[in-house]
């Protein structure tokens, strides 16, 4: 019988907070994150509003404990910074007494630092102090930057699923649990914006000028956002060995793939109704038993319209509170999926369910509506957590309230 | 994690004469450090108004695991789970020149949709409506392995069958970037003399390489992945005892091994971890990398050539000029790999 996978330590940085407190405060305050970049020297800077982490790299360098040390991109600065929040809170001082897994996610690596340099990296002419950059080009730089920092010991790797990517680090994390190769992964993943990711969908015309409107009618786009989030997952031998705190079950997980369109989910959502339906069922719940689906709801036009034909399908008359957290975090891609299980295992945590910021209207294909309110003391036990991406990869979360 | 993995289909895009599965083929031999694909004739595999847009990449890699479905006898398979150090370079390198040349404004989004790692995962699963399980694994020499990690997981939980494959290119920009850092000799020379040439960086590579992995042996079963182990940055002694740990896991002993395939690639700056395989003087050990050059994902190479070697029992000695004793059975295959003293695996491939 395979063990429970728990949830005992989380950190996170994003746009509305360096920490989980902090993002918790900005969730109930309900303070956006969005705003113009101060970072990205792009002609859309004061265009496209996106959610940037509120520090220069320089400044993350000194929050993460390696300042003036060389090499490490934006993005494995902000990863090590939740990483570090994330083994603290789980009460790890150190790895070296059990052997501890990383699966990291990352969907274009260190190109935050790398496109500023590139043509001079690529030109045989220019010599220079960028050539350390070069091995940070891909997606496992990061990844291995801070596992060297922390000491991690166990299985290391990356998994790049563009916007789903953290949501299946989370669940290959669990499996390896399960299967019983390691009791401890630390799993979810980093991104900073970039020129190459905010051109990418803007030229695919997904991005809203305006702050994103998920499940509205007049919705435009998403905005993107960068981060970092971690989750430290362990056995249930291993926290019963150690008397570790629960915060959470992952209790559910499913990746599923819609065949439908390099970019695109089919209109009535086969491809997210699948991977919810799935999650819900690894975990012995039924459509009643969810009190709160945290979408992925990244307000394109066709992401919110298959999502919410799926939610339809699978929960009937009685969809459960649902929200998008994008309009606070933007969306942070790689990272998205280990932000938003975060907030998941808070809604269970303190019992709160967070606001769908910016939705006026019905969206005309649906019969729903998500939640505007932020509901406190409102008895949630399972959550369900969606990441939706390119090459029709959708994966569903489910994560559960710790009843013993 | 108890449970078998065996190897029922196979195809490989590789810079020899690989796509076939013919092991009579001769040897390619290209001058200068960089090795390029021996690419097929894509028009039997992918329509034609789909090649127009496809890159280099998600061509070879869309028709080598076409190629592998084909060779299994399996249309549909239950899992697609890939490995790439740098997923399409042309498209990553093409979008970010359109940025700069066209200063952000009407690019054509193609580019950035297949720069996306996961891209050739999603091809073959629209081609295929393969509507189950999907991920992509980036982390250098360790790509291709967790994507085996992954599908040998999958194969355990009950999933019938897995497609696992790796896929990575070189271009001539790339080449010179990661020469600057010194993964490249100095010196142009020919595959053919490699080894000879013993001196810091290796030659380059690529390849586009799937298999069909299967719970269970048939008749057309090409060898059995035994055992799998990834160490990342090991130190000499770490690496000394977890070689024997790893075969005694495996119920076998260094004297069971009947070939070893290294990883072995004349690179002066590395060579001393393949010290670790001087206690296998009993076999042969044959360095494969003459053939593919180096990548991240060259490990699906290595593993194409024991499961190629171990059904047909033979080893191509055209391929193999260093060989000079064939062993006198071939059950045992160990591959023993790293990338530039990173990511360390050992892969054990068994005859059915």
């Amino acid at each position: 019988m395979a063990e429970r996978v728990f949830i005992t330590g989380l950190g996170m940085i994003t746009a509305i907070g360096d920490n989980v407190a902090d993002n918790l405060r900005s969730l109930r305050a309900q303070k956006s994150g969005l705003d113009f970049t101060r970072q990205l020297d792009t002609i859309y800077k004061a265009v496209l509003p996106v959610a940037e982490v509120k520090h220069t790299t320089p400044a993350l360098s000194e929050m993460a404990g390696v300042a003036g040390k060389e090499g490490y991109t934006r993005t494995a600065l902000l990863g090590l910074i939740a990483m570090q929040e994330a083994l603290q809170h789980a009460g790890l001082d150190s790895l070296e007494d059990e052997s501890t897994g990383f699966i990291n996610a990352s969907t274009v690596g260190g190109m935050c630092d790398t496109e500023n340099v590139y043509f001079d990296i690529a030109d045989p002419e220019k010599t220079g102090d960028f050539v350390k950059y070069i091995d940070t080009l891909d997606c496992a730089d990061c990844t291995q930057q801070i596992a060297e920092v922390v000491g991690i010991n166990g299985p290391m790797t990356t998994i790049s699923t563009a916007c789903s990517s953290s949501a299946n680090a989370l669940m290959y994390g669990a499996r390896l649990i399960k299967a019983g190769l390691v009791r401890r992964v630390i799993c979810g993943g980093t991104e900073a914006l970039t020129r190459f990711t905010l051109n990418g969908f803007n030229s695919l015309k997904n991005i809203d000028k305006r702050p994103c409107r998920p499940f509205d009618n007049d919705r435009n786009g998403l905005n993107l956002g960068e981060g970092a989030a971690y989750l430290v997952l362990e056995s249930e031998s291993l926290v019963k060995e150690r008397n570790a705190t629960v915060l959470a079950v992952l209790d559910g997980y499913a990746n599923t793939n819609e065949a439908f369109h390099p970019t695109a989910p089919s209109p009535d959502g086969d491809g997210a109704y699948a991977a919810m339906k799935t999650a819900m069922e690894m975990g012995g719940c039924t459509p009643a038993d969810i009190q709160y689906v945290n979408v992925h709801g990244t307000a394109t036009l066709s992401n919110d319209v298959a999502e919410g034909m799926a939610l339809q399908r699978l929960f009937g008359e009685n969809v459960p509170k649902f929200s998008s957290t994008k309009p606070f975090t933007g969306h942070a891609l790689a990272a998205a999926g280990g932000i938003e299980a975060i907030y998941a295992v808070l809604a269970i945590s303190h019992q709160i369910i967070f606001p769908n910021l910016h939705f006026k209207d019905k969206m005309q294909e649906l019969n729903i509506t998500p939640e505007t309110q932020l509901l406190e003391q409102y008895p949630v036990r399972h959550v369900l957590s969606n990441s939706f991406g390119f090459g029709g990869n959708n994966a569903s979360l489910l994560i559960s309230k710790y009843e013993g | 994690m108890k449970g078998k993995c065996y190897i029922q289909g196979m195809a490989a895009i590789t810079p020899q004469h690989t796509f076939e599965g013919d092991l009579s083929q001769p040897l390619v031999v290209t001058h200068g450090n960089m090795l390029s694909c021996v690419e097929p004739d894509y028009r039997s595999f992918i329509a034609p108004n789909s090649l127009r847009r496809m890159t280099r990449v998600l061509k070879m890699g869309l028709a080598a695991s076409l190629k592998c479905l084909q060779d299994s006898g399996i249309a549909v398979p239950g899992a697609i789970v890939t490995g790439t150090g740098k997923g399409s370079l042309q498209d990553t390198e093409r979008f970010i020149k359109e940025i700069r040349d066209y200063e952000e404004k009407a690019l054509n989004p193609t580019p950035f949709i297949q720069s996306t790692y996961n891209a050739v995962n999603g091809l073959i699963a629209l081609q295929q409506k393969c509507t189950q399980y999907n991920n992509t694994f980036v982390h250098r020499g360790f790509s291709f392995e967790h994507a085996l990690l992954d599908s040998m997981l999958l194969l355990h939980e009950g999933t019938p069958d897995v497609l696992a494959g790796a896929f990575d290119e070189i271009t001539p920009e790339h080449f010179f970037i990661k020469g600057r850092i010194g993964h490249w000799k100095k010196e142009v020379i020919s595959n053919d003399a490699l080894y000879e040439h013993v001196s810091p960086g290796t030659i380059s590579g690529e390849g586009a390489i799937f298999f069909l992995l299967a719970p269970t042996a048939t008749a057309q079963s090409y060898a059995q992945i035994g055992g799998l182990e990834m160490l990342y940055k090991p130190s000499p002694g770490k690496l000394k005892t977890a070689l024997p740990q790893f075969l005694q896991k495996n119920g076998l002993q260094v004297t069971d091994i009947d070939l070893v395939l290294t990883g072995a690639n004349a690179d002066s700056n590395h060579a001393h971890y393949y010290e670790v395989l001087n206690d296998l003087t009993h076999c042969p050990q044959l360095p494969f990398k003459h053939l593919s050059g180096d990548y991240e994902t060259a490990g699906a190479f290595a593993l194409w050539l024991a499961g190629q070697m171990l059904k047909q029992q033979q080893i191509p000695s055209q391929w193999f000029p260093m060989l000079q004793q064939p062993p006198a059975r071939l059950r045992n295959v160990l591959i023993y790999n790293h990338f530039f003293g990173e990511q360390h695996t050992f892969m054990l491939v068994q005859a059915v």
